[in-house]
């Protein structure tokens, strides 16, 4: 099995007369066996590019063509795409070998030899043995493996992943992202997920697309995402932290911070400085490229995460940094920071700054 | 973080507390307030008969254990028993054939129809008498419909009291599908959309969702409600009586007839006629229970 190629182009959706666009000119190329992700924050439209690929909904304009067809008017079942849910949605009237053959007994195979196919791919996801069981006497880790062995038992030319792993917990999360990984390898599908969670991007695709309010904010690779965010909002999606208001000078953004140079030119005027928390480093004291006090410190496994308050001329700015593993530094402590001059980057401040940034979390819930 | 208190100690002299009650004895005790009602009301009727139709409470002479009462009723037994089980599966495969339809249509993903749902949950609860009297004004021979259709009454086909039963049936059908639909309905709404949904995303079309998903989904909502339709149609009186013919009579009928005749020693065959009645009910409803559980069993 290997996957088409998919192409959307100026996809907008308005659900009704008077009401914003759920989507607005939303264009994507899928090339063929990639995995392409869809990021953004609940209520940012990235359903809706499924639904509308999928056929499930129409779009008011734009066209979504796989290997170059257009599929406008044509009906979910012969678009030849299979998605997966947040939900398994396991048909609860069949056991897990039936619900696996679907996709085949429905195109007139014969059920054994539905059945047989069927084997072959719960054999892919790891569930060799478990055909007779009935749906609902499944894990859910094992529902939703079921749920893409039937996805991809119906051959799709493109697989559309519906936040399919936001329901699970971390560790079965992981599983299925190295199953997916794996399934990738082995039948080269074409994939389009939507996900609100940066890390599975990370994890899962080879290029991403951040969408908010219906609108196309960045695409490309996760690693350009995370250097080089086009916004405040991006940058806030993908997790940054940091995020220190300034104003660039000729090359250089000035800010309580100082005057640190910039790896590109950026034009002059008001700018905020983003630096990924995992590019920033804690120094002693005089050492780094600015000096400050550590107020928070926040452990996440061997690797903890200080936020370092920095004065100096305009304010008082904050930086986030993470530790090396099993590093700790007290709170109150003075340090200095290095900030490597690659891993700067200056973004168009906001209409209104906040005094001072919400945590990407709280800008998240909020948003909800 | 609060830590959990040790439970207090128990001082020598005074009394262990209560042990706790055990939750099957908590679920009898619950209800409780349910079962005696439906215990005395329809234990109590029924026993009363079977002691009255097998000769153990006569209301006069000494009592004795016979089948006199079953064997007098036996001839028209016969006949009320066919009757009744033609009607009431007539008029259950039609209830469930048209209200699995309005369910169907009131919660399809596509023009889902509002209407259809509204007018079947009105139909739900107009009384059967009134639907009844509406029946008769209805398919009569000097009905609307006769006159709408300007037929003279003497070539109308005898739909009211005929010898088909039509107008019991149209009767009972058009009543039990609105709650057939009711029922079907309100599974298929909370569920179907997003099965339906994926299946098409699997490749099947408008028949084959309809045949591998949405019907099995009904199947339990469907097989329960067409249970409680025939069982419901098998034992009620008044349609049957007000629009039925003099003869063969349902059992309800009869076995009302029976009980009301000025002659007393009917009293013992009115009773056999009701039991007769509740125990093909009864063996109605197991099957059901026992398909239902088989339905149940391969989710």
């Amino acid at each position: 099995m290997s996957g088409g190629t998919l192409a959307l182009t100026g996809l907008t959706r308005v659900h009704g007369p008077g009401q914003a666009p759920a989507l607005e000119d939303f264009s994507l190329d899928v090339p063929a066996g990639s995995c392409v992700a869809i990021l953004g924050p609940s209520g940012s439209g990235k359903s809706t590019v499924l639904r509308l690929t999928a056929g499930l909904d129409e779009p008011t304009a734009g066209t979504v063509r796989v290997d170059g067809a257009d599929l406008s008017g044509v009906v979910p079942e012969r678009r030849g795409m299979a998605m997966v849910f947040q939900r398994p949605l396991l048909f609860p009237h069949l056991d897990v070998r039936d619900n696996v053959a679907f996709a085949d007994r429905v195109r007139g195979m014969p059920r054994r030899a539905a059945r047989a196919r069927a084997e072959e791919f719960l054999e892919l996801v790891q569930l060799r043995g478990y055909g007779d069981r009935p749906a609902r006497a499944l894990s859910g880790g094992q529902e939703q493996r079921v749920a893409l062995a039937r996805a991809l038992a119906a051959q799709p030319r493109v697989l559309l992943l519906d936040e399919a792993f936001s329901a699970l917990d971390a560790a079965l999360r992981e599983e299925m992202h190295e199953l997916l990984a794996d399934l990738r390898m082995r039948l080269d599908p074409t994939i389009l997920l939507v996900t609100h969670d940066h890390a599975e991007a990370d994890a899962l695709a080879d290029a991403v697309a951040v969408l908010d309010e219906g609108r196309l904010l960045q695409e490309g690779t996760m690693r350009s995402l995370y250097a080089r965010p086009a916004s405040l909002a991006v940058s806030r999606l993908l997790g940054g932290r940091t995020e220190v208001a300034g104003v660039v000078r000729d090359g250089r953004h000035v800010s309580p911070l100082g005057a640190l140079a910039l790896p590109e030119r950026v034009a002059d005027g008001p700018g905020v400085l983003v630096v990924r928390h995992e590019a920033a480093a804690v120094t002693p004291p005089a050492e780094g490229d600015c000096t400050g006090t550590v107020v928070r410190l926040r452990r996440r496994g061997l690797r903890a995460l200080v936020t370092v308050e920095v004065t100096g001329d305009g304010g008082t700015a904050s930086v986030h940094a993470e530790l090396g593993p099993g590093e700790e530094v007290p709170t109150g402590a003075t340090v200095g920071l290095a900030l490597p001059v690659a891993d700067r980057w200056v973004v168009a401040a906001p209409t209104v700054v906040p005094e001072q940034p919400a945590s990407p979390a709280e800008e998240v819930s909020r948003r909800r | 973080m609060t830590t959990r208190e040790a439970p207090p100690a128990t001082v020598p002299g005074t009394p262990a507390p209560a042990p706790r009650r055990r939750p099957g004895l908590r679920a009898f005790l619950l209800v409780l307030p349910a079962l005696v009602p439906v215990v005395a009301v329809v234990g109590a009727a029924l026993t009363s008969a079977l002691l009255l139709s097998l000769g153990l409470a006569p209301l006069v002479g000494e009592p004795g254990l016979s089948l006199d009462a079953y064997r007098s009723a036996a001839t028209d037994l016969g006949s009320s028993l066919r009757v009744s089980i033609a009607i009431a599966a007539a008029a259950t495969a039609i209830a469930a054939a048209v209200g699995l339809c309005l369910a169907l249509a009131a919660t399809a993903a596509i023009r889902r129809s509002r209407l259809l749902g509204t007018l079947a949950a009105l139909t739900v609860p107009i009384p059967h008498l009134v639907g009844a009297a509406a029946m008769g004004l209805l398919l009569a021979d000097a009905g609307v419909l006769s006159r709408l259709l300007g037929v003279d009454p003497g070539s109308w086909p005898p739909l009211v009291g005929g010898r088909w039963w039509i107008a019991v049936v149209a009767e009972y059908a058009w009543k039990e599908s609105a709650f057939v639909a009711l029922v079907v309905a309100g599974v298929l709404s909370s569920r179907a959309a997003s099965y339906t949904e994926t299946a098409a995303l699997l490749g099947a079309g408008r028949w084959a969702r309809l045949r591998h998903v949405t019907l099995p989904l009904a199947a339990p909502a469907l097989g329960a409600t067409a249970a409680i339709s025939f069982v419901y149609t098998l034992g009620s009186y008044e349609v049957a009586a007000l629009l039925g013919r003099a003869h063969p009579e349902p059992l309800a009928v009869l076995a009302f007839r029976l009980f009301t005749s000025i002659d007393l020693a009917a009293r013992p065959q009115a009773a056999a006629v009701a039991v007769t009645t509740a125990v093909l009910a009864l063996l109605v409803v197991l099957v059901a229970l026992r398909a239902l559980r088989n339905l149940a069993a391969e989710r």
